[in-house]
């Protein structure tokens, strides 16, 4: 950690200082995180009278269970898509931006201000354009041949949360990729300029290796954001259906906890969870280390 | 206005490192003492246990017959200016100025008699306004000495304040800092590693080598009786010459040159001889060391002549127009020369 | 730019004015759909113009909310999510400036552990720890409270590590200039400290009323009182008409409120917004 050469001497008052943040900190995050592990080694019986200790029971029948196979690949595939279309997508307006100069600001701020709409809402809107009986977009694919219903397909399904969700995250990858992009230096797309290379090599030999390390984190972030921010997305668009088609993780937890009541699983789906967070936190911050020094 | 004593004064760290130990000074009335030293020596260290941002271990502070050891920066009745000037960026200049006075809780009146004063002294009466953003190196370090001045302090600490402008200003600045002294006449204590702002502002200076005192004295009588080899190369510029050679029996030899000297030792010494001290003479003479030029340094009003005299390098000034061969002697007067002991301590 | 081509500039703007209008689709179908009448939903497609209906539209949810589905009116709903927002943002940024300010400026016992149980937050998002802290919100009958919908967001590693970092990159001198002028550590803080880091409070505020307008599933759980719903956490509910036809016009205009007062502090304020996302993100 590092050290300010000049400090207080106060003896108590650091505690004081300190003490909101540990005290919200303990009650709410360090208590119930506790509780989530311990309850993952119980199993309530039907009636929720007798409580018995089970051990890791509930993980091995959690990764024995069909449908939270299913949730884990969902999340996967749906975290993956998301990814790939909101990075995609704010990758290429990025490059569009950097290469406009006076008019980079106004399209700037035409692109960002989707990150402020909530994902319940951005849910809502999309879920309304898609309404199949009269939504605007199915009934343009209905002119092409293609009926569209998310309630009933489970490819429609996954398409549409994956496009509400990534719609909200272009304007986050968005700017971190004209940072990126402004991070490197002009003389180098000048340089190979100079050694006879068009726009499209620059921009596959020069422009996108340079740009890794920014790729990279917005990969983690978009991960991180899918997985974990994602919630009113799918509530509100399909609640984990057609045929639990869309039921991610964090999803699942909150149906097997607080609709379907199974408190030893969802526990044991919470420290999963944990576990995943903890990974993707470690590789962020090691990797964001590595950026710095960069 | 009062007096600065250290006493055997000392800091280890909780690792067991000593910073600085063993350090007996004490600084007159109204004197201006330096601390020089190269990067490491423990003069910073020195000054911020008398500002108190230290913690001392060992020995004892008193400003005039108080000990201040324990006592909070702000009640210690010191004013510092920092290397960097560590202005208050949010504040005015009035505002950096009169910010410890309110603190106190002087009155209005006061603080506003005291800020225009200082003003007035530093000339900086037309920006009082501004933030320190909106100043020079130059205004910006004299608004970090105003900060000082209002204090009306009994001591001064200055951390290395000219460093971070350019040379042409470092001078003039270090003029100004001399004669403001001079003028209020409190007692200050001046942190540099640069030898010649040390020799040309101090009334005594103190050159330390890892945390020690190595020598006290006046700029000249530092320049003219150094300690030891340490303070030879370090004050003066260029360095003192140094020379391995033997005495015995009343005569020094180095390398093929004997000459006598009135001195007892016997054995290896190290002979120091300043640039200046040093004269051609005709090949041969007694005593003169055989020498071979390397280059010539051209300075203008002298030129200093690097030569190779026995595989040592040996720097000697001349008066500019002095022609210099290939080959040649040099010689100094037997007074002239410094005596060091293999430990490195003068002998003589 | 390197070489000056026509036609990439062209397609610049083309592939630019593309996004933008893709980007807008939803909420300007959504701001369509809320200036009509009910009954045009029934015929059909949604329409692509504006209709003649907005100020009704908008008066009408203002005041009375949606009288067949919602008992609050939605200016309620705007009021719940405006008390929460600023609860958490003010929060987050008064706890985590006192933690940073203790982390770098004190040496003190168990100095290390703070900062790790600070840490950890970081892997604990609400999600994954749903259940048992909706128990502790239960057991401390904070359920249906605006402490209850607030506190347990408030917590935040990120927000402590971005005024660490404000803080270490300070000179050291300054604390010292401060000392030596006689400020103790509380007077440094308010004097020194607090305006110096007052852009970084203003970015981070910005992204933090942001995350707490947005907040959907805590809300959802803790408030089964209609009078603490929440704007984002109420339109949900609004959507859930099991049988009858949503109103669409109803809800579009609730969605569109629902993300007005976030948008707006996006675009008003962007350069601080810029700043915070960026921030936070180190």
């Amino acid at each position: 950690m590092q050290n300010k050469r000049a400090i207080f001497g106060a003896k108590g008052l650091p505690y004081l200082l300190l003490a909101p943040q540990l005290i919200i900190t303990a009650i709410f995050f360090l208590w119930p995180a506790g509780q989530a592990i311990w309850q993952s080694f119980l199993r309530e019986d039907a009636f929720g009278i007798k409580t018995t200790f089970v051990a890791l029971e509930n993980y091995s029948r959690l990764f024995a269970d069909p449908s939270y196979l299913n949730a884990l690949k969902v999340t996967v595939v749906f975290a993956l898509s998301t990814a790939a279309l909101s990075m995609g997508v704010a990758l290429v307006l990025a490059l569009a931006v950097d290469r406009t100069l006076r008019s980079a600001r106004i399209y700037s701020t035409l692109l960002i201000w989707p990150y402020a709409v909530a994902p319940a809402v951005a849910g809502v809107l999309w879920w309304f354009m898609f309404n199949p009986t009269i939504g605007i977009l199915p009934y343009l694919l209905k002119g092409v041949g293609y009926g569209w219903n998310h309630a009933l397909d489970r490819g429609d399904a996954m398409t549409l949360v994956v496009i509400s969700a990534a719609w909200k995250q272009i304007s986050y990858n968005f700017l971190f990729f004209v940072a990126g992009l402004q991070a490197i230096p002009a003389s180098l797309r000048e340089a190979a300029a100079i050694d006879g290379a068009g726009p499209v090599r620059r921009f596959w030999t020069i422009t996108l290796p340079l740009l890794s390390p920014t790729t990279f984190f917005l990969l983690v972030v978009t991960i991180v954001y899918t997985m974990f921010d994602t919630f009113g997305v799918i509530d509100a668009i399909t609640e984990g259906g057609p045929a639990q088609s869309t039921n991610i993780l964090v999803y699942k937890v909150y149906q097997d906890g607080f609709v379907g009541l199974n408190l030893g699983s969802s526990a044991a789906q919470s420290v999963v969870l944990m576990g995943i967070v903890i990974v993707l936190t470690v590789i962020q911050f090691r990797f964001v280390e590595r950026r710095v020094n960069y | 206005m009062a007096t600065l004593t250290l006493e055997s004064l000392g800091k280890t760290y909780d690792s067991g490192a000593s910073a600085v130990s063993g350090i007996n000074i004490d600084v007159a009335d109204g004197e201006f003492l330096v601390l020089v030293g190269p990067s490491g020596c423990g003069k910073s260290t020195l000054l911020r246990m008398i500002a108190g941002l230290e913690t001392v271990t060992h020995g004892s502070i008193r400003i005039g017959p108080r000990e201040v050891n324990r006592l909070e920066p702000a009640d210690r009745d010191i004013a510092m200016v920092f290397q960097n000037y560590a202005l208050y960026p949010h504040m005015s200049v009035r505002e950096n100025l009169s910010y410890g006075l309110r603190n106190r809780r002087m009155a209005r009146a006061e603080i506003t008699r005291r800020v225009e004063e200082a003003a007035r002294i530093l000339e900086i009466g037309d920006f009082l306004e501004r933030k320190p953003r909106a100043l020079s190196g130059g205004q910006r370090q004299r608004v970090a000495m105003g900060r000082a001045i209002v204090r009306e302090p009994s001591v001064f600490l200055f951390d290395e304040p000219l460093s971070n402008l350019d040379a042409k200003l470092r001078v003039t600045m270090r003029g100004e800092i001399r004669n403001l002294q001079k003028r209020l006449g409190t007692t200050s204590v001046y942190v540099t590693h640069d030898q010649l702002e040390a020799m040309t502002l101090a009334d005594r200076l103190v050159v330390l080598r890892a945390g020690k005192v190595e020598q006290i004295g006046t700029p000249l009588e530092v320049y003219q009786r150094p300690a030891s080899t340490f303070v030879a190369e370090f004050i003066g510029s260029p360095a003192m010459n140094l020379l391995d050679g033997v005495m015995e029996h009343g005569r020094l030899a180095i390398g093929t040159a004997t000459m006598r000297l009135p001195d007892a030792h016997c054995g290896p010494v190290r002979v120091g001889v300043r640039a200046e001290d040093l004269r051609a003479v005709p090949g041969g003479t007694q005593g003169a060391l055989p020498v071979r030029l390397s280059y010539v340094e051209e300075l203008g009003s002298q030129r200093l002549g690097h030569f190779d005299c026995a595989g040592a390098r040996l720097i000697a000034a001349f008066p500019s127009g002095q022609g210099l061969s290939e080959e040649m002697a040099l010689m100094a007067d037997p007074e002239a020369l410094h005596l060091f002991g293999a430990d490195g301590m003068r002998l003589t | 730019m390197v070489e000056n081509q026509r036609w990439l500039n062209v397609l610049a703007h083309a592939v630019l004015i593309l996004g933008v209008l893709v980007v807008a689709l939803p909420v300007y179908i959504a701001l369509v759909a809320s200036t009509h009448e009910s009954g045009v939903f029934l015929s059909g497609v949604i329409p692509m113009l504006p209709g003649r209906n907005m100020v009704e539209t908008y008066s009408a949810v203002l005041r009375g909310g949606l009288s067949s589905q919602m008992s609050q009116p939605i200016w309620l709903m705007l009021g719940n999510s405006m008390i929460m927002a600023m609860m958490i943002a003010v929060g987050k940024i008064v706890i985590s400036i006192t933690s940073a300010f203790a982390i770098v400026y004190f040496r003190f016992p168990f100095r290390g552990l703070a900062f790790w149980m600070i840490f950890i937050t970081l892997m604990l998002p609400v999600e994954v720890r749903i259940l048992p802290t909706y128990k502790v919100i239960a057991d401390l009958g904070m359920l249906n409270s605006y402490a209850g919908l607030s506190i347990p967001l408030i917590a935040s590693a990120t927000a402590t590590f971005l005024f660490r970092q404000v803080f270490l990159t300070m000179p050291d001198e300054l604390v010292e200039a401060a000392r030596i002028d006689g400020a103790g550590p509380m007077k440094f803080f308010r004097d020194i400290l607090l305006p110096l880091s007052r852009t970084n409070i203003a970015a981070l505020f910005v992204i933090l009323f942001i995350y707490g307008w947005n907040q959907y599933l805590w809300p959802l759980l803790v408030t089964t009182d209609p009078s603490y719903t929440t704007i984002v956490a109420g339109i949900k509910r609004m959507t859930d008409v099991a049988d009858g036809t949503p109103q669409w016009n109803y809800i579009m205009a609730v969605a569109m409120l629902a993300m007005l007062p976030p948008v707006a502090v996006v675009v008003f304020m962007q350069r601080l917004f810029v700043k915070g996302l960026i921030e936070t993100e180190k």
